[in-house]
């Protein structure tokens, strides 16, 4: 049982929003964060942005940002001063959220036999944090970082939707602009000092590292990737934008940080889908290797950053490293061929491309129900109900393809958006797990997340309980994929004729050989 | 394969008992399949508790499969007990025809769970719930209403005439065991009938009603299949429990007497 006071929270969150207020044009004037914009142009970039920024107070101890959760914001100091406090497991984190909802089934490994329930798509970068490389007497154990007015945190985990790194909370009482994501944005294609100090404190917080990250980069040493860092060029894109063209000369080698980005082939008048890249996924060795032009199309899904290294800096990696060289031709290759495949059988490109317009491809864990087996039981929701205290966390009703159905349950994405924005800490997602959970006790029925989630498969349920107004207390409700039970989720497993499935949309070769 | 195997096993040994010695249901081997059939039945009678007690099967659908094989096994390993011979008395008889009943209608079941998905899949563009197939029945009625709503005089007659009323309520039918589309045609005629006749605007509404006259058909049909799939076991799981009290009968009179 929790002791958390649901009211308690309900009262701290709305004195949060009371000091939450939009920010003046003429304070907004007077902050060096947009001393960058030329002066005339400034009162109207201003006025663009401002309903993106808001000005927000918080009491000394407050919390800005939980370490491991997500967030769509940069903050900007206005006032006092904000500490960074890097623990790796943050003491700040029971006392906020209860405490409860972190059970030790949760934790990575520790259901070892649901696997193929869940459909937990190979490693990667997603659900990594990233700790920005901060001065070296800071960290866990060694100390905490102080920023004051004028400095900004919080940007590169909002662009490239990474978990936030460390938890930040107010030293002094403290004053802060709250910059949402399409303010950020805005504030980067205007203001070119903005986009330069975002862009440095980048490459030198967070590039290394990330290339480290990138088998490539794995096994370089450091002043290589020092070297490799410097060089880099930082390159931001539109949804839809074009990135690089198929037949075009190829002159780098791109690394996706954020976004999704298509990778297509033309085929006569169209472009068959071959496959899409996720942050910490390049492309362009293979025409580097061979001298050759793209052998294929790549075009933003959504916002995009990408790391461009050049020609001169691959062949700079080859060179030096021939065992990645060695790699790098395999991997090669085994793309020339899937594109070989696609052309030859575009039929297999056709649950890429729904994947992509669906927006299935954020999925960790999409449950799927094959319908052409399904006798329409509701074994599957029984059994979901029967984890949950008899309330089912999904519906049997949703999107159809072909002979699939996605019911309304939630994906598990790989960058969970339902996240940003809980004022309680209620909705969150371990470090190396694929469940994004919600601790009721702790949930005060904002409804930020089931408004957030693009597919609805965030529900709000009233409970029982009576709120101090007299109203029943309403909850978020989605699905967990069964934390508590050891086999997994009880949707895949009640199925008696095996039509419930869970992938992973990360595993392309899997979603096509299981749809197909 | 196993199952398949076992029951080539079951015969084999009834044949070779058969050759060695005179079979009887109340002795030796005969004596040994009717406790197999009756302890497979009661493990079959478990098959409801499958959501709370998967856990030493692994999933339910392992579950389905051995409820399905053992079955099949436990009528054989009846037949086998009997030595392949006609009862004699009320309860022999009662307790063989239950036991063919049951497993007999245990495979439609199956069969339709095949089947039933497949054309349903594969031959109709709307999937709903069942429960809530009336409620969307009267949405598609709302929505037709809506779309004639100020259109001509002509048109708004012939919705009333021809295509409301087989709107307004959902219309289960067998026919559509045997063919998901049966009667489309003939359903969908007098829309092209109508659009000859009206301008090029209301041809528009006549072709959303005749979607919508689609959709209805698809729900309809989904009422029936699904109520197909739901109410089969009516016929399965009754004479099962029947089977089960006579089973009980049956060993209490062999017992005492």
């Amino acid at each position: 049982m929790s002791n958390v006071d649901r009211t308690q929270l309900q009262q701290r969150y709305e004195r949060r929003m009371q000091l939450m207020v939009p920010a003046e044009p003429d304070l907004l004037a007077q902050q060096s964060l947009f001393a960058g914009i030329p002066e005339k142009a400034r009162p109207k970039v201003i006025e663009k942005v401002r309903r993106y920024i808001h000005l927000v107070r918080y009491e000394v101890g407050d919390l800005v940002l939980r370490e491991g959760e997500y967030s769509d914001s940069a903050y900007f100091i206005v006032d006092g001063a904000a500490e960074i406090v890097l623990t790796g497991e943050s003491e700040l984190r029971p006392s906020v959220r209860g405490g409860a909802h972190v059970p030790a089934a949760q934790r990575p490994n520790a259901r070892p036999d649901v696997a193929p329930y869940i459909g937990r798509g190979s490693a990667g970068l997603s659900g990594t944090v990233i700790l920005s490389a901060l001065p070296a007497n800071v960290g866990p154990g060694r100390g905490n970082l102080t920023l004051g007015p004028g400095e900004v945190f919080g940007e590169i985990g909002a662009l490239s939707r990474y978990a936030v790194s460390a938890t930040v909370k107010a030293a002094t009482p403290l004053t802060v602009l709250q910059i949402r994501l399409p303010g950020l944005r805005m504030l980067l294609a205007s203001s070119k000092d903005f986009k330069k100090s975002v862009e440095e404190r980048y490459r030198e917080r967070i590039l290394a590292r990330q290339l480290r990250m990138v088998p490539l980069f794995s096994r370089m040493d450091d002043s290589f990737v020092e070297d490799v860092k410097r060089r880099a060029e930082l390159l931001s894109f539109e949804p839809g934008q074009v990135i690089v063209e198929e037949g075009s000369p190829a002159d780098a080698l791109l690394l996706v940080i954020g976004g999704y980005v298509k990778v297509s082939v033309h085929a006569g008048a169209t472009d068959l889908a071959l496959t899409y890249l996720r942050k910490g996924d390049h492309a362009g060795e293979s025409a580097l290797l061979l001298e050759d032009t793209w052998p294929v199309t790549l075009q933003a899904l959504e916002h995009v950053e990408i790391v461009k290294l050049s020609r001169e800096i691959f062949r700079a990696v080859t060179a030096a490293y021939p065992d990645v060289e060695d790699e790098l031709w395999e991997e090669s290759v085994k793309r020339l061929k899937a594109r070989g495949a696609i052309k030859r059988q575009p039929n297999s490109s056709e649950y890429v491309q729904m994947a992509m317009e669906t927006g299935l491809i954020h999925g960790e864990s999409v449950l799927l129900i094959d319908l052409s087996t399904c006798t329409r039981c509701d074994e599957c929701v029984r059994g979901c109900a029967d984890a949950h205290g008899g309330e089912p966390r999904f519906m049997r009703e949703g999107a159809r393809y072909r002979r699939w159905l996605v019911p309304t349950a939630c994906y598990q994405c790989t960058d969970p958006v339902c996240m940003i924005d809980c004022p309680t800490g209620a909705i969150t997602r371990q470090v190396g797990t694929l469940e994004v959970t919600i601790d009721q006790p702790t949930c005060i029925g904002c409804g930020n997340c089931a408004n957030r989630c693009p597919w609805g498969n965030i529900t709000m349920v009233e409970k029982d309980e009576k709120r101090p107004d007299g109203k029943n207390v309403e909850v978020a409700t989605k699905c967990d994929l069964c934390l508590t039970r050891p086999e997994g989720p009880a949707c895949v497993q009640m199925c008696p004729h095996g039509s419930a499935v869970r992938i992973s949309f990360k595993d392309l070769d899997r979603v096509t050989s299981t749809l197909t | 394969m196993i199952a398949a195997g076992a029951a080539l096993v079951m015969v084999l040994v009834y044949a070779i008992s058969v050759w060695l010695a005179p079979w009887s249901p109340k002795r030796g081997l005969g004596l040994v399949f009717g406790i197999l059939a009756s302890l497979i039945f009661v493990f079959e009678m478990a098959y409801p508790y499958r959501r709370s007690r998967a856990r030493p099967f692994g999933t339910a659908r392992r579950w389905l499969q051995l409820h399905v094989y053992l079955g099949a096994l436990a009528f054989l390993a009846v037949l086998i007990h009997t030595g392949f011979h006609w009862p004699g008395g009320f309860m022999g008889w009662a307790l063989l025809l239950l036991s063919a009943w049951t497993t007999l209608t245990g495979l439609v079941g199956v069969w339709l769970q095949k089947w039933l998905p497949v054309v349903m899949s594969e031959g109709l563009r709307v999937e709903a719930l069942y429960e809530r197939i009336p409620a969307l029945v009267e949405h598609l009625v709302k929505e037709a209403d809506a779309l004639v709503a100020n259109a001509s005089e002509v048109l708004e007659r012939f919705y009333l005439a021809e295509v409301r009323t087989r709107l307004a309520v959902v219309e289960p039918s067998w026919s559509y065991l045997l063919d998901v589309r049966a009667g489309r045609e003939r359903a969908l005629e007098p829309f092209r009938r109508m659009s000859s006749f009206v301008d090029p605007a209301e041809k528009e509404i006549v072709n959303d009603l005749m979607t919508i006259r689609m959709e209805k058909m698809d729900l309809d049909v989904h009422y029936s299949l699904q109520g197909v799939l739901r109410s089969w076991l009516v016929v399965h799981v009754p004479p099962a429990a029947v089977l089960m009290a006579l089973l009980v009968v049956h060993i209490l009179a062999w017992a005492l007497y």
